[in-house]
């Protein structure tokens, strides 16, 4: 999740009053964000990603205050009509369909306004632009342009000047040969054209979502702004739009709007006007277990920035820069968070409902419990592993094994079937301890199995070595035996079973005809694939199998 | 403790030596071992715990004795190769062809007398000088030394002191060898010397240390004593068989639900995306769902949906809220995104699994599960592809977010933390949305530890049909194992060494 870095100056002239670490660090998590540390000039905080609002130190105040009863209630934002018009050619459908914009004048730009306007930028286009896919911003020196102003697409040999260059470019070289165009080609990978903004004398505003032209450059004596968000969203864009604008118009700007002419409709953005989203008392109050007045409600939504009006019905106004609120219960939310997570009485309802464990649950513990009586170590491991560890090393044949796509490791790339080659790996990885190691897991395996809705299932399973230097034979069948008497179960031995065994020193037991154990002495070969100098005798127990014979 | 205690614990031999001791005083075990008919190790043994009990002091010294080696001991009876020949050249005999034949290791003796100056051989003869005449008549230092040392082990200081300045050379020519003894002492402490008379009072009556099926049944304990032990000798470690700590611990969180009246839910590793991500009301183009976080499958590749309605619920739920009062997310939804196999990212892909198997009138109804969860991580000191967690739903009209407070303040009680906070959190499925904190003295800090949170009407509605609130939390429980057993690592916790595991504490809830 981002985070951003705050300097405590700015933050306490936004906010208008001096404030301490020490209750930002209290009190700015009970808010809902991230304390991630006190820094040289301020602190550091972690958005989550429903507010990207509080991307800004701008945002970031502006809720504080919020939060903190200094200015509750609903800003308004006033919004002027610029008469500046922008065409949206339909070519851009194909490649990034959507375009909305914004204009701001009486920008003051310090140092401050500057920092937290990158950020806030890279921020954005990070989380709520899915890496500039999504979204991407570009900020112009409104100056030079001549409205109106058209966003198209125009084809690689294309030339113009891109911001920080000398010389004109065209959009092949952007894209190959720059580096911010080799971080962001993956988006535009398979157009034909790219996107382009222009002015009314054909010069070139932006290539989005990749660069901006030197010739909308800002520098310290710009004032007023052109403000393009692009992207594959509208609901989205036009979100961050309002963000950037509100961010500021915070800081003393006015902001304006402009006029889109799509070829199927035409809108007018930004909007800064708030929602209207109509809330029960009741259902506030049942969710959240407090017996709220309709009054307390209003206080605590005026506390999160909205404003409210009625009654056990009430209608609240939701400023434009809250894009998470998609349903009442995130002002339900949002009541919560100004009341305090903190002050909630915690309650255990009088609820009563079956309870119990699983069976087969019940059943494994009963057996974990029963093993460690031989002595046993019982190990836990997991179940993700390889197929050098499932076959090779256990010289046991490839056999169809879940396997994921897009591991990181190549060591942990599938889920094993058996639970053996788990055990050999903490022997191996054991060498250095006293013997004897005799060991047991109960645990699953996951086996392929196309009848299923997914196309595979689990099942649990028992595993013992004995390694020690008399680990042999009739050690591990007498384990098997014991188990199994003690569940009062017959076994019929087959003189076979899986090749990691000796041959003539290996069983495969049935249960009622199933065959459900697999036992015998390691193969030298596996005991040397693996680096064991140990006698292991070994015992695998399908006990799902088991247990359905119980039940 | 007092002699009288002391005494009894006193071992058979322990009793014997200083009663051996007790007119004695100060003596060299090699004595004592020749006194007492015991072999010298077991008197040692006896002195050296004697002295642990405070009855005996005990001392060491070390000397060197000197003894004839092999070949020492056959000069010492057969007499010095120099002297014999010398000997046999004076009584006339001077060819060496002749005297070849009379001494076999000659070309010894004849290095000897040419060094010491006894004689000179020309032309095959052997002349003696006037030196040579005299040694040959008398016997030499080295002769008396063999002589005394034959058969006889002499220590440095009973020899006489002419003969010291000899050792050396004769220790270089290889016939005597020197070799260190040490020598113990004991003797009885001024305590020691208290605690003899409860020894004498003990007399001849049997003292029992192992009991025997043979002294029960014979009822030789009843006129015998018990050899009392010293309780805080060090005995031998055992390394008994034990259930792993993770496993314990899982044991107990499965208890601890129970108890709170929660019925077990269970369900796949492997799962259809729609189960871990859709019907969890997280958009398809959520960050989380990333090739990078989340383990897609290869083999089997996708599964089939569920339900035809479920399915139709969820897509409009997406796209534009259906009946649920959202907004919904507001794009397409793709059925074959849903569709594809994954890891399951936490188990609360088995809670709405669970929430879509209920009808309305199984209500109220809570529910848990222990399991794996899945991330695709690069596995490092702190970062694994597979841990626990254990997911929790209480389904149910009219159950509240303080309702969920009151159960997570139960758990983390349950798990013995004291200090603890729930603070505002962020998840796609939830709202309210909560982070359970706990404090860290040391670090002086909150640290996170799980997730919880109401399920969105935009999750439950699809699933069961009706609007009805779920509290649902997830927490992981690694970091509190790791601080339970003192764990620096997540690599460690799961990582089997048999020496933390042997020696790793029993889970004591």
């Amino acid at each position: 999740m981002p985070v951003i870095t705050v300097n405590l100056l700015d933050f306490s002239q936004l906010l208008g009053r001096k404030i301490t670490i020490k209750e930002l660090q209290d009190r700015l998590p009970m808010m809902g964000t991230g304390w991630e540390g006190e820094t040289e000039e301020g602190f550091n905080i972690e958005v989550f990603p429903n507010r990207p609002d509080l991307l800004s130190i701008e945002g970031l105040a502006r809720a504080y205050a919020s939060f903190s009863g200094e200015k509750i209630g609903l800003r308004n934002y006033a919004v002027l009509n610029s008469g500046y018009i922008a065409i949206v050619d339909d070519k851009v459908e194909k490649v990034r369909p959507y375009f909305v914009g914004a204009i701001v004048k009486g920008v003051d730009f310090d140092d401050a306004l500057i920092r937290s306007i990158i950020q806030l930028q890279e921020k954005l286009h990070v989380t709520h632009g899915r890496k500039r896919r999504k979204v991407a911003i570009g900020l112009h020196n409104l100056k030079p342009i001549e409205f109106p102003i058209t966003y198209t697409t125009k084809p690689p040999e294309y030339k113009f000047r891109p911001l920080g260059e000398r010389f004109e470019k065209d959009l092949k070289w952007m894209l190959t040969e720059m580096p911010k165009g080799v971080e962001y080609a993956w988006i535009l990978h398979d157009a034909a054209e790219y996107p382009i903004i222009l002015d009314a004398k054909g010069m070139v505003l932006s290539m989005p979502p990749i660069i901006n032209g030197e010739y909308t450059r800002i520098d310290e004596a710009t004032r007023d702004l052109f403000i393009d968000v692009t992207g594959t969203d509208l609901k989205a864009i036009t979100e961050v739009l309002n963000i950037i604008c509100t961010t500021f118009a915070d800081r003393g700007a006015s902001v304006y709007n402009i006029e889109l002419r799509y070829l199927d409709k035409t809108l007018r953005t930004p909007d800064l006007s708030p929602k209207i989203w109509r809330l029960s008392n009741k259902y506030v109050s049942q969710t959240l277990g407090l017996e709220l007045q309709p009054k307390e409600t209003i206080h605590y939504l005026e506390k999160m920035g909205h404003s409210a009006q009625g009654g056990e019905i009430m209608h609240v106004k939701v400023p434009c820069y809250r894009t998470d609120v998609m349903h009442p219960i995130d002002l339900v939310e949002d009541v919560a968070i100004a009341y305090g997570y903190d002050l909630v009485v915690p309650i255990i309802p009088s609820l009563n409902s079956p309870a119990g464990e699983d069976p087969l649950e019940v059943f494994s513990r009963n057996l974990r419990n029963f093993l460690v009586g031989f002595g046993y170590t019982e190990i836990v491991t997991f179940m993700m592993s390889n197929r050098e560890k499932l076959f090779t090393k256990m010289l046991i044949q490839e056999e169809s094994i879940a396997e994921t796509d897009n591991p990181k490791m190549e060591a942990y790339n599938c889920l094993r079937n058996r639970l053996l080659p788990s055990l050999m790996e903490i022997l191996v990885n054991n060498k250095h301890h006293p013997y004897p190691q005799n060991l047991y897991e109960v645990d699953d395996v996951i086996i392929v199995d196309p009848s299923t809705e997914i196309g595979a299932r689990s099942e649990r399973r028992l595993a013992i070595v004995q390694c020690h230097s008399k680990a042999n034979f009739s050690e591990i069948k007498a384990a098997l035996e014991s188990i199994l008497d003690n569940l009062e179960l017959k076994i019929e031995y087959e003189a076979n079973g899986w090749d990691c065994f000796i041959e003539g020193r290996r069983l495969t037991g049935k249960i009622n005809g199933v065959p459900l154990c697999w036992a015998g002495e390691i193969r030298p070969e596996a005991l040397e694939s693996w680096g064991l100098e140990m006698p292991v005798a070994a015992l695998e127990l399908n006990v799902e199998g088991l247990h359905k014979i119980f039940s | 403790m007092n002699p009288k205690e002391v005494a009894a614990k006193l071992n058979e031999y322990e009793r014997k030596l200083l009663l051996e001791l007790k007119d004695r005083g100060a003596s060299r075990t090699s004595e004592l071992s020749l006194e007492m008919g015991l072999s010298k190790d077991a008197v040692e043994k006896a002195s050296a715990w004697a002295e642990t009990k405070g009855v005996i002091s005990f001392k060491e010294e070390v000397s060197r004795f000197f003894k004839l080696t092999e070949e020492g001991e056959k000069y010492a009876t057969e007499g010095l190769p120099e002297k014999n020949l010398i000997r046999l050249v004076l009584g006339g005999i001077s060819e060496l062809s002749k005297l070849r034949a009379e001494i076999p290791n000659i070309n010894i003796a004849l290095v000897w007398i040419r060094s010491n100056g006894w004689a000179e051989i020309k032309s095959g003869k052997i002349e003696l000088t006037e030196e040579g005449k005299r040694r040959a008549e008398a016997s030499s230092t080295d002769e008396e030394i063999l002589k005394i040392m034959h058969d006889n082990l002499v220590t440095e200081k009973g020899l006489y002191f002419p003969f010291q300045a000899r050792i050396p050379v004769l220790i270089k020519r290889g016939l005597v060898e020197s070799k260190e003894e040490v020598d113990r002492w004991v003797e009885p402490t001024e305590f020691g010397r208290e605690v003899i008379p409860y020894v004498i009072a003990i007399g001849n009556k049997p003292v029992i240390t192992q009991l025997t099926p043979e002294i029960i049944q014979g009822g030789i304990w009843r006129d015998a004593i018990f050899q009392q032990y010293d309780i805080n000798l060090p005995t031998p470690t055992l390394t008994p068989g034990k259930r792993h700590f993770i496993s314990q611990v899982i044991d107990y969180i499965r208890r601890f639900w129970v108890e709170l009246g929660f019925k077990e839910m269970k369900g796949n590793y492997l799962e259809l995306s729609f189960w871990n991500f859709d019907a969890l009301y997280q958009p398809q183009d959520h960050p989380a769902r990333d090739l990078a976080d989340t383990f897609y499958m290869k083999t089997p590749y996708s599964g089939h949906l569920p339900n035809k309605e479920l399915v139709e619920r969820v897509r409009l739920t997406h796209e534009n809220g259906w009946t649920t009062g959202s907004t919904g997310w507001q794009y397409i939804w793709d059925p074959e995104t849903a569709s594809r196999n994954c890891l399951r990212t936490h188990t609360t892909s088995l809670s709405v699994l669970q929430i879509a198997k209920l009808k309305p009138e199984d209500l109220p109804a809570k529910f848990f599960s222990v399991g794996r969860v899945f991330r695709n991580e690069t596995i490092d000191w702190n970062h694994l592809a597979e841990f626990y967690q254990t997911d929790g739903i209480v389904v149910g009209e009219g159950v509240t977010f303080a309702n969920m407070q009151g159960y997570l303040k139960a758990y983390l009680e349950g798990l013995g933390l004291k200090k603890f906070r729930f603070r505002p959190a962020y998840f796609p499925y939830t709202e309210m949305s909560m982070e359970a904190e706990v404090w860290i003295e040391e670090r002086q800090g909150w640290m996170e530890l799980f997730g919880a949170g109401m399920f969105r009407p935009e999750v439950v509605k699809p699933l069961i049909g009706i609007d009805v609130p779920v509290l649902a939390w997830g927490p992981g429980f690694d970091r509190l194992v790791m601080q339970t057993y003192k764990v620096n690592t997540i690599k460690e916790l799961y990582g089997n060494d048999l020496g933390l595991l042997r020696k790793a504490k029993l889970w004591m809830r």
